[in-house]
């Protein structure tokens, strides 16, 4: 099947350019590892992390379409349990007595795709994931990121960390969704409550972040070129879940979990926080020293002056990062004339070289 | 706000402009990072800042003094002011809102009847002049300013208050009155 559409002729024009910089980068990297005296083998891994994070931030459609005999799914199933079969969503299947059964699911698969308990399935890149409840598993919108996956799997692969309680709201969370590296992007299908808001509340990151972090930060290894989301139909394992979303995350020494910021301590200044509570104390001074000026001053904060409503209808993830040549703005009409840059729209990345756009304010 | 005498004059204000100062030195590059709805201005050395909510439009100066533009009553300039000195409070600048002063405010009017400019001119030389390119006149009383067109288009008036203008109107009044044109053009 051809890409016919604007948007599928992008993405692939966009995979091919971000693949060839990420070949440019290994290769000149190639000598630098040498030196170091690292294995070629970790630069290859860096080379498959990364390639496989950017693949899932965006649509997996153009990668799919080029590899269309390798499939990313490999499924094995242990003797007792049932093989399901690539082109269906699946019902009930015929048991296979012998051994494990392995089976690959085609790119082309029509998802979602629900697995039955008891499946162990195995990523493209040799990842095993033993299921315990029921799995769905659909393609990521390419729009949500992580939080959900740790679920079912963490308590296989993962070894949960020992304390850390789950003392972290989801929105801390959320500017390091990404760098739960190694997890894929995936949505759950049906969110259920305790899922539902931190996935919300989720804001993707830009695509690629370089394997280097990541891999000081986890412990554990888990390149997932897939996207998998879980629904885990009992309802009780969602609780553990979210724990353990919450742990593996704290575990990830994150700058930007609130919490933390309570430990800096403050050195010198007032002791008050950073709401100002302004007016009734600097004007007396002022006052004082100055005689007259206008004792009316008091800015009371939050009761005179009402915020701003609607401050942040801002919170998009769709971003463009480029250069311009000309920015225009009549009264509250703007025209703008982009080059050279990537716009993040969707959870799709679109490389230009010249863009122009209108808007409204 | 209306002229008293004959019918009711309807003025409608469509721009007060106050300025105000924070006392603070404001560091413009952190408003044109960190705020939000700012245009940065290097060259001109000063930030605009854009509210929706009372929809005003304020420039901003390093040195603490702001101008504000675009809203529709004396109130609704200073609530304004207000909700912008909260915004750079915000940012963390230590503002103190202080000499909160009106400016200007213009105001529109239309006079029910066309106006003789010519006439006008003559019979009130001192205070008023007539502009020949713009075929339009001006009227320069005590406090105000007043922007007369020739025929239906409304005048504009420009004065410090809105009470300065009504008054104004109200003033300019029987003078026009008397060198308005008849009915048919």
């Amino acid at each position: 099947k051809q890409p016919n559409t604007n948007s599928e002729r992008y993405e692939k024009s966009t995979a091919k350019l971000y693949l060839s910089i990420i070949d440019d980068v290994i290769d000149s990297m190639r000598e630098l590892f040498l030196d170091e005296g690292l294995e070629d083998r970790v630069l290859d891994d860096l080379r498959h992390l990364w390639e496989s994070k950017m693949m899932q931030s965006k649509a997996m459609e153009d990668f799919r379409k080029n590899n269309i005999n390798s499939s990313n799914f490999v499924l094995q199933l242990p003797a007792t349990s049932v093989v399901i079969p690539a082109s269906q969503n699946i019902h009930s299947f015929p048991v296979k007595a012998s051994t494990l059964a392995t089976f690959s699911l085609p790119a082309a698969l029509a998802y979602p795709v629900q697995i039955p308990a008891g499946v162990t399935l195995q990523t493209a890149s040799g990842q095993l994931y033993k299921v315990n409840v029921p799995v769905v598993v659909t393609q990521a919108p390419a729009s949500q990121q992580p939080v959900s996956h740790l679920a079912q799997k963490a308590t296989e692969r993962r070894e949960a960390p020992a304390s850390q309680p789950a003392a972290v709201q989801p929105h801390p969370i959320l500017p390091h969704e990404a760098e739960p590296s190694s997890v894929p992007a995936s949505s759950v299908t049906q969110p259920k409550t305790s899922l539902a808001p931190s996935q919300e509340s989720c804001l993707p990151q830009l695509p690629p972040e370089p394997e280097g972090m990541l891999a000081e930060t986890e412990p554990s290894p888990q390149p997932e070129p897939v996207n998998l989301s879980v629904t885990a139909s009992p309802c009780a394992q969602l609780s553990d879940f979210h724990n353990s979303a919450e742990e593996a995350l704290t575990q990830l020494d994150l700058d930007y979990n609130y919490s933390d910021l309570s430990d800096i301590v403050q050195l010198d200044g007032p002791a008050d926080n950073s709401d100002l509570e302004e007016g009734d104390e600097v004007p007396l001074e002022e006052n004082d020293f100055l005689g007259i000026i206008n004792a009316e001053d008091p800015l009371n904060s939050g009761d005179d002056v009402i915020e701003q409503d609607i401050p942040d209808l801002f919170d998009t993830d769709n971003v463009i990062v480029c250069q311009y040549d000309k920015i225009h703005r009549s009264k509250n009409r703007w025209k703008f004339h982009l080059k050279d840059g990537v716009m993040c729209y969707g959870g799709r990345d679109y490389v230009f070289s010249k863009a122009v756009g209108e808007a409204e304010w | 706000m209306d002229s008293s005498n004959d019918e009711a004059l309807d003025i409608i204000v469509t721009n007060v402009v106050a300025t105000f100062r924070t006392r603070c030195h404001l560091n413009l590059r952190t408003i044109a990072l960190e705020g939000t709805n700012v245009i940065y201005k290097p060259e001109v050395g000063k930030v605009l800042m854009k509210l929706r909510k009372p929809k005003i439009t304020a420039s901003i100066w390093s040195s603490g003094k702001i101008i504000c533009t675009g809203a529709t009553s004396e109130d609704e300039a200073k609530l304004g002011a207000r909700r912008l000195a909260r915004c750079l409070q915000k940012l963390g600048f230590k503002v103190r809102f202080s000499a909160f002063k009106v400016v200007n405010v213009l105001a529109v009017c239309s006079m029910p009847f066309a106006v003789h400019l010519i006439d006008f001119t003559k019979n009130n030389r001192p205070i008023a002049s007539f502009n020949v390119t713009c075929c339009s006149l001006l009227v320069f009383l005590l406090l105000f300013c007043a922007h007369i067109r020739s025929s239906v288009p409304p005048s504009v008036a420009l004065g410090p208050n809105v009470q300065n203008v009504a008054t104004a109107v109200e003033e300019v009044y029987p003078l026009l009155f008397e060198c308005k044109k008849p009915l048919c053009k």
